[in-house]
């Protein structure tokens, strides 16, 4: 890991000096907050579609058929494209700040292990998912998955709120 | 009111969390992982009250409702330990005004819809009476979201003293 640290002091000097960066540097503190109200909007889509769908697959509000909440999916995926553009902004910004917080690390692994899911989700679980009517049951494959879903992307979220008020910082 | 301020900023409480290195950030983590849940609970009952979610029983989403009520007091919780290390940064600012009074809005939305479905007595909503119950909840969120991110940046005074 310190290696990696050294190596990485590279690109983030780099980041730090290109243009983009510059130009977000030069902007008034409220530029900056305005991208971090969009950040909170973003989380707040994805965490409300996150909530809903996968307590449903875990057995809560069975009344409701789960293909049709999965229509709350796409508002979540927004929010995700919102704060890749968004949470990019912030890193590019500011390099060191970010890429040398441990939280932050791990926020980044917790996301790729959430993106992962996501692909063994819609692989394997999905179809059953999508055929299962109001009041089922869905099979544990499907809740072992929404689970992990469920974890992984709540801790995205303390990590993210642990980067942001400088727990390590 | 300073003298109301600074009698809580001097409280061993107030003094002992402004001092301590984790309680400002646990706070504010607790805090916005809490409104995220309220408001992200609300979203699944906004958009079927708006007419996004037509084949999701508004009923159904009222099982959700628990989380609701649990991030509010959750955020209630960790905003008013925020509140108490830094009283006059908090109350000076029009802001935190806006953001109570959107708050309680959304609450009265919710408990409307709420009110609307499963009881015998309750009062069928009209279809255009709930698309702007809806579209209100969403943009009553987004003033809490954008007022609470907006208070660490437009405060006037951190503290009595300074």
């Amino acid at each position: 890991m310190e290696a990696f640290d050294e190596w990485l002091h590279g690109p983030a000097t780099w980041i730090a000096t290109t243009p983009l960066s510059r130009f977000i540097q030069e902007q008034h503190a409220y530029a900056f907050a305005t991208l971090e109200t969009l950040h909170l909007i973003g989380m707040t889509l994805m965490l409300g579609a996150i909530v809903a769908f996968d307590l449903r697959v875990l057995g809560l509000a069975k009344s409701i058929p789960p293909a049709a909440l999965h229509r709350l999916i796409p508002w979540g995926v927004a929010g995700f494209i919102l704060n890749v553009v968004t949470g990019s902004l912030f890193v590019i910004a500011h390099p060191h700040q970010y890429l040398f917080d441990p939280a932050f690390r791990v926020k980044m692994v917790l996301i790729l292990i959430a993106g992962l899911n996501v692909l063994a989700f819609y692989g394997t679980a999905f179809a059953e998912l999508k055929a299962a009517p109001a009041g089922a049951d869905l099979p544990l494959r499907s809740q072992v998955i929404t689970a992990v879903s469920l974890v992984a992307w709540v801790g995205v979220l303390v990590c993210g709120g642990l980067v942001t008020s400088g727990y390590f910082g | 009111v300073d003298p109301f301020f600074a009698w809580i900023e001097d409280g061993a409480f107030s003094t002992a969390f402004r001092e301590s290195e984790f309680a400002f950030p646990l706070s504010l983590t607790a805090h916005v992982f809490s409104v995220a849940l309220v408001a992200g609970t609300s979203l699944p009952v906004a958009l079927r009250l708006a007419g996004y979610l037509r084949g999701v029983p508004l009923a159904g989403l009222m099982r959700y409702l628990p989380i609701f009520w649990i991030g509010l007091v959750v955020s209630t919780v960790s905003g008013g330990l925020l509140l108490i290390g830094y009283p006059t940064k908090t109350l000076t600012n029009p802001l935190f005004y806006v953001k109570v009074a959107a708050i309680l809005a959304a609450i009265w939305v919710m408990w409307t819809a709420r009110r609307s479905v499963g009881s015998p007595t309750a009062a069928e909503l009209s279809p255009a009476r709930a698309r702007v119950m809806g579209l209100s909840l969403i943009g009553l969120w987004a003033v809490v979201i954008a007022a609470g991110r907006l208070l660490a940046y437009t405060y006037s005074r951190l503290m009595v003293g300074f």
